[in-house]
């Protein structure tokens, strides 16, 4: 059996309205980060989605040699887990028990402290266990829906724009974080971002999505290179590695509509 | 250096005061159901309610059979139809993330109303078992129709919150105009029961209607108290919902049929009596939060806590006279609901 995640001819759609058309993607390995990025509209929300079952898809989406939609619902449910672009804010739960509720509606009466303990440790969550969500930054909110779908160690991590209420410090603790959890549990994180050089620094691979197609994917330095950029984004563009080795994005400008640049419309 | 605790000893003690909190309700209520017998015209010291309710025998014929045949009665079904309202305006709250949802709002109240009138204009007689029968089946088959209906014309178009709500409110409008054009219609004798029945009252109470009000909770109260956990993560949004596993939409058709018969039930016997099923669910999220194992009794008992505090209200407004307690939770809820809706549009 191949362990990762791999995805075959998958397709998704809104009523009449596709969204992805055939996706492939060669076998990502246990403990990676994969960011998956591309223009607004370009489908990584819903390629997320899908993959969580949220979304019916056509294809196949295959986690260890097993596919997803052939899974029974528990089972999918204890492997996947997810965190949604946008989280309530009106809400009087507080965190310690946000996070309970999402251990008990999947694990049932199980014991939960210890999980809990740990994730809020691992997240710096601590100090915030009995504040009321409504109460909080659009940041903490965040992190609690991130300790929610960590907190049952599922093998594959789907994180819908986790960094994008967050500042400077809190984005690299949170990638760093779900770096080490990825290592430690040699389970996969897919992050959806929009901050091309935060995802090319902290990322294993990149997978470029531009007009509900999969553009590229591999490794930061293979995957990100001024062709993409001006398909995918239409923009003229550069990609330079800083004085650490990382690759960085340098944006020119934007290619006029007259020219041929693929990007569509935001 | 001081050790913090670990978390979950925190949050045990965090759930030992919404215990806490939960049994002061309880007490409240004890304290307000009692109060509640004791008052009326007739003088019944509370001393005497206690002895009475212990050892009939305890008071004289006349006063036993005020406290057991007419207070009695009727303090207990201020208790059972605001639990029953209380918990059923919490769970639409909930399922439609709308904390202005409940029976009154959603048209299931004035569904009910209009098919109690259909009953009292047409002189229905379910099956020779008298007319309170007839209203209270004909109520209930426009509190479950008007459900239906919603739920129906929901899944057609996608049963979104935002969708629920806006038919609830179609129904609203519909219901109360149906309503008005049997009023405009129905001769003298039917429109004065229709005008009191409309207005709420607790005055037609008898044990049988308690008893059966008393088994509507009894099924649904462990019900709702098994779906406590799904409905606490469905506070935490609906895609985190879905994706621990949480059946949404089977949950939410559950849950409003569910609200609905409690409604219905508590609508059949005492009439359309507003505000309960908004303001107890408010007071419950305020003293207990959202986690649903102890929003959802604490909605039940602080729904009875209010409607039972009206029912000492109706009897003290004018001296001599019981006023439809309808009137009464009207009276102050109204100025509960706006400040409900203002403290929504001050929020973040």
């Amino acid at each position: 059996m191949t362990r990762g995640l791999s995805l075959h001819g998958v397709s998704v759609g809104y009523g009449r309205r596709t969204v992805l058309s055939g996706l492939e993607l060669e076998t990502v390995p246990p403990g990676s980060l994969v960011a998956v990025i591309g223009p607004n509209a370009a489908g990584k929300s819903t390629l997320l989605k899908a993959i969580a079952g949220l979304r019916p898809a056509s294809g196949r989406i295959v986690l260890d040699g097993e596919d997803l939609a052939a899974m029974a619902a528990h089972r999918r449910v204890r492997l996947v887990g997810y965190l949604p672009q946008v989280l309530p804010q009106g809400t009087s739960l507080v965190a310690y028990e946000a996070v309970l509720a999402a251990l008990r509606a999947v694990r049932g009466d199980g014991p939960a402290e210890v999980a809990i303990d740990a994730v809020f440790d691992q997240l710096g969550l601590r100090d915030l266990a009995l504040r009321r969500l409504g109460e909080m930054s659009g940041g903490q909110r965040q992190m609690v829906g991130l300790a929610q779908a960590l907190v049952r160690r599922p093998r594959l991590l789907l994180l819908d724009e986790p960094t994008s209420a967050l500042d400077l410090r809190w984005q690299l603790t949170v990638l760093e974080t779900v770096r080490a959890i990825a290592a430690r549990d040699r389970s996969i994180a897919l992050l959806a971002m929009h901050d091309l050089n935060l995802a090319l620094r902290a990322c294993d691979r990149v997978v470029v999505l531009a007009h509900g197609r999969l553009l590229t994917a591999g490794p930061p330095e293979q995957a990100m290179n001024p062709d993409v950029l001006r398909r995918a984004y239409g923009i003229e563009g550069r990609v330079e590695r800083c004085s650490q080795g990382f690759p960085i994005v340098l944006s020119d400008r934007a290619v006029p509509r007259s020219e041929p640049s693929g990007s569509a419309t935001p | 250096m001081v050790t913090a605790p670990p978390l979950a000893r925190l949050y045990a003690r965090f759930v030992r005061l919404r215990v806490l909190l939960l049994v002061g309700l309880g007490l409240a209520l004890v304290v307000s159901f009692l109060v509640d017998i004791a008052t009326g015209p007739a003088a019944l010291p509370l001393r005497d309610v206690v002895a009475g309710l212990l050892d009939r025998s305890a008071l004289p014929r006349a006063q036993g059979v005020i406290l057991w045949d007419v207070r009695l009665p009727y303090a207990a079904m201020a208790v059972f139809v605001g639990a029953a309202l209380g918990l059923a305006g919490a769970e639409m709250q909930t399922v439609l993330n709308n904390p202005l949802a409940s029976p009154m709002t959603l048209g299931v109240s004035f569904a009910a109303t209009f098919g109690a009138s259909v009953a009292i204009v047409l002189e229905l007689d379910l099956f020779g078992l008298g007319a309170n029968v007839a209203i209270a089946g004909s109520a209930f088959a426009g509190a479950a129709g008007a459900t239906l209906l919603i739920y129906a014309l929901s899944r057609s178009v996608g049963a979104t919150k935002d969708t629920v709500v806006l038919f609830g409110i179609a129904m609203f409008f519909t219901f109360n105009a149906l309503v008005s054009l049997i009023q405009f219609v129905a001769n003298t004798d039917a429109l004065q029961q229709i005008v009191f029945w409309t207005m709420g009252s607790l005055a037609r109470a008898t044990w049988g209607k308690i008893a059966v009000i008393a088994a509507v909770l009894a099924l649904c109260v462990p019900l709702s108290l098994r779906d406590a956990w799904a409905l606490t993560a469905l506070r935490g949004g609906e895609e985190q919902a879905r994706s621990f596993g949480i059946p949404v939409e089977r949950l939410r058709l559950t849950v409003l049929l569910r609200a609905s018969l409690l409604a219905a039930v508590a609508v059949a016997f005492a009439g359309a009596i507003g505000f309960i099923g908004l303001v107890g669910p408010h007071i419950a999220r305020l003293l207990l939060g959202e986690d649903h194992r102890f929003t959802l009794p604490g909605s039940a008992l602080a729904g009875a806590v209010v409607l039972s505090a009206a029912s000492i209200a109706s009897k003290l407004l004018v001296p001599g006279l019981i006023v439809p307690i309808g009137i009464v939770t009207a009276l102050v809820g109204i100025p509960l609901f706006m400040a409900l809706v203002l403290g929504q549009r001050r929020a973040p």
